[in-house]
């Protein structure tokens, strides 16, 4: 599978289970996507370090370094779509995982396509503003969807895609309440029956980095019961 | 298991209660002592009142013989002598009487009442005195308890008699022995009182293990009861509460056993999922129908097999008491919707029917395990009665009840509390549908997620009379 400039898309599978691996990378493989595999989390720090991939799938599970602290490690060199792969579906492994940085986390056993899909969806372009307008302002924020591009009080904020998919799709509607079902299909793509939590870490996450005050914040609102909503 | 000796018996109905049991005791074991010290009581008093009467009787008619002495000797008319024995100091009650030697050597009587003849004094009574003795005798005349006084006056020539009723001592000992009664009675009824009240003091412990028992039932497994001051207490406290300890600590590691062995069979299944995957992608390549045949078996039961997986992770969480309620306000009329849609096997479209007042409605539920919940009442028509036919959502009060109904052949009475056991298969134990939905856990967990909320869940016939059953769960869901 190709993406942007006609590059074969790299994912870099970290997993410790030889036949796991394995398997995945046969049934990705499958799907047209190059895989590279690593078997611990110093591996997997020491392969991206040296050439970046474009996906990346961490297993939590893993000896020594484990997946929260690759995934923690590889978010401070960069902003590449982070899947988790976790045996446990414990709330507090999966929001611990997100808030190590993970975009979306699936739940083995998986199915291929399913992980396909979910890939394909991260490594979407952003979508423009509905109105095609290159500036959006919500007080002291702006947004410029042509580049990707966040500032807060003029000053630029780092958001990863997925942050900047969530922002943008919440400013496309300025003041209007999104519901973590519609931000789910139209940030990650997924159906009704995603976790609701995904959207709940994500903005805790963007809050931190778009708002003064990340626990009282001004512009990306909870309405209660509803969803959310940004506003100047 | 161990049977514990019984060390001793009270010899009361095994019916009754422990408490009855102890007020019962208590109230008997007053009641002798109370009779038994109001027996000797009324025994000791009556003695000594008649010993006292018996005495002042004797003294006074001593001197009232002395006194007729005197008379006799001055005048033997009976007409003076009644005369002089009305004039004597006696007990109300008492007759006196007086009998004169005549010389026939027979003896002339005079008494103060006319009713009172010598047939009253026995014969033994009259012998002795004549013989010249003094003679005192209880006797029972009429039914009334009297005593009898004969003194030979004047050298035998004469005798005095005297008959003294005790009659008005009965009445005084009459009326101690309905006081005695009365105040055995009452110490009764304060024993028995006592000991009702001393048996629930006593019990009040047990009834906080009962207590703690139940709760222990109910789940709360880290329930333990409080220790107390009572040394003898202590020992049951302290058995008890190493008892649920080593419950809790057993059924946590069954717990976790099933939970690590659920999420150890994930790892070969994610092999296996991804390896049929990358089959099923070259089935158009296989030589033979055989071998496409292997494949969709192989997917199949792969998909059936992580549903288990999944099932038992469920239901092990719900066994280790860490299964939570994760709350959010769910639109449930869209999620019903949502839930049919995609639950959809290429089955005729299932009507779902909402109350008109329930279009739009928002509650705090789970929504995840309302998507279980419907999930497995949709797979388990599949499996069982041809697919669902009709989903209904009333509302009930306070709660909302979710109807899934099936065309299939119903289930009999008799199963219908079971059915919601695991692993329990409907009607025809052991039949098992082609497309293998028929996962034995999913009424069990659709019961398990419905009572986390606080609902419940059966089986019952259709509405409409016609073959097929309807799965109804009810939710005390509330309004958001």
């Amino acid at each position: 599978m190709r993406h942007d400039a006609g590059v074969a898309t790299r994912i870099l599978t970290v997993e410790d289970d030889e036949r796991i691996r394995t398997a995945v990378k046969l049934a990705l493989e499958d799907e047209g996507w190059k895989v590279d595999e690593a078997e611990t989390g110093e591996d997997a720090l020491e392969r991206f370090a040296q050439a970046p991939s474009d996906v990346v799938l961490i297993d939590i599970m893993l000896p020594g370094v484990d997946g929260f602290e690759v995934c923690r490690s590889i978010r401070r060199m960069s902003d590449v779509p982070i899947i988790m792969v976790t045996a446990r579906d414990d709330t507090h492994d999966i929001v611990a995982g997100l808030e190590a940085g993970a975009d979306d986390y699936l739940t083995k056993p998986f199915a291929p396509k399913e992980l396909s899909a979910r890939i394909r969806a991260m490594l979407r372009r952003v979508r423009t503003t509905d109105s095609g307008a290159t500036h959006l302002r919500f007080g002291d924020l702006e947004i410029v969807p042509e580049e990707g591009v966040v500032r807060r009080g003029g000053d630029e904020v780092h958001l990863t895609k997925t942050e900047f998919r969530l922002l943008l799709e919440l400013a496309n509607s300025p003041g209007r309440v999104l519901s973590r079902e519609v931000l789910l299909e139209r940030v990650w793509g997924h159906g009704y029956f995603a976790d609701g939590r995904l959207v709940d870490v994500h903005v805790r996450r963007l809050r931190t980095k778009v708002e003064a005050d990340a626990a009282n914040p001004r512009h990306v609102v909870t309405v209660r019961g509803l969803g959310y909503k940004l506003q100047t | 298991m161990a049977r514990v000796r019984r060390a001793f018996r009270l010899p009361l109905p095994a019916r009754l209660g422990l408490r009855a049991r102890i007020t019962f005791a208590f109230a008997a074991t007053t009641a002798v002592l109370a009779a038994l010290l109001a027996g000797t009581t009324w025994g000791l008093t009556r003695e000594n009142l008649i010993n006292q009467r018996e005495a002042s009787a004797t003294r006074q008619a001593t001197l009232n013989a002395t006194v007729m002495s005197e008379r006799v000797q001055a005048n033997q008319d009976t007409e003076a002598l009644v005369a002089a024995m009305a004039s004597l100091q006696t007990p109300a009650s008492s007759r006196p009487s007086v009998e004169l030697r005549q010389t026939d050597d027979t003896w002339r009587s005079v008494s103060l009442q006319s009713t009172f003849g010598q047939a009253v004094i026995p014969d033994s009574v009259r012998d002795a005195v004549t013989g010249g003795d003094s003679v005192r005798m209880r006797v029972t005349l009429n039914g009334e308890p009297e005593l009898i006084v004969g003194i030979p006056v004047n050298e035998g020539s004469a005798a005095y008699y005297e008959v003294v009723s005790f009659a008005d001592l009965e009445d005084t000992l009459e009326s101690l022995a309905v006081s005695l009664l009365g105040a055995s009675v009452a110490t009764t009824l304060v024993g028995g009182t006592l000991g009702y009240w001393l048996s629930r003091r006593t019990l009040r412990p047990l009834a906080n293990v009962g207590l703690a028992a139940e709760a222990i039932a109910g789940g709360r497994l880290d329930t333990r009861l409080e220790g107390t001051e009572d040394p003898d207490l202590n020992v049951l406290v302290s058995s008890f509460n190493h008892m649920a300890q080593a419950l809790e600590a057993r059924i946590d590691r069954d717990g976790r056993f099933a939970s690590d062995v659920s999420h150890e069979l994930r790892s070969p299944l994610m092999t296996l999922a991804a390896s049929v995957s990358v089959l099923a992608s070259r089935r158009g390549e296989m030589p033979d129908d055989a071998s496409r045949s292997a494949l969709d078996l192989m997917e199949g039961d792969v998909a059936r097999f992580q549903q288990l997986v999944d099932d038992l992770l469920e239901i092990s969480r719900f066994d280790a008491g860490v299964a939570r309620l994760s709350l959010e306000e769910v639109r449930l009329p869209e999620l019903i919707r949502q839930a049919v849609a995609q639950h959809r096997t290429g089955r005729a479209e299932v009507a779902v029917e909402l109350d008109a007042e329930l279009a739009g409605m928002v509650v705090r539920a789970d929504k995840r395990r309302l998507v279980r919940i419907l999930d497995n009442l949709l797979g388990n028509a599949d499996a069982y009665g041809g697919g669902a036919s009709r989903i209904s959502v009333e509302s009930a009060g306070d709660s909302v009840l979710v109807a899934v109904e099936d065309s299939g052949p119903g289930v009999p009475i008799d199963d219908r509390g079971r059915i919601f056991d695991r692993f329990s298969r409907g009607a025809g134990a052991g039949r098992r549908s082609a497309s293998g939905d028929g996962v034995g856990l999913g009424l069990a967990l659709v019961a398990e997620h419905a009572r986390l909320h606080g609902g419940r869940t059966w089986v019952e016939d259709r509405p409409d009379g016609a073959p097929g059953a309807r799965f109804v769960v009810q939710l005390p869901v509330a309004r958001a």
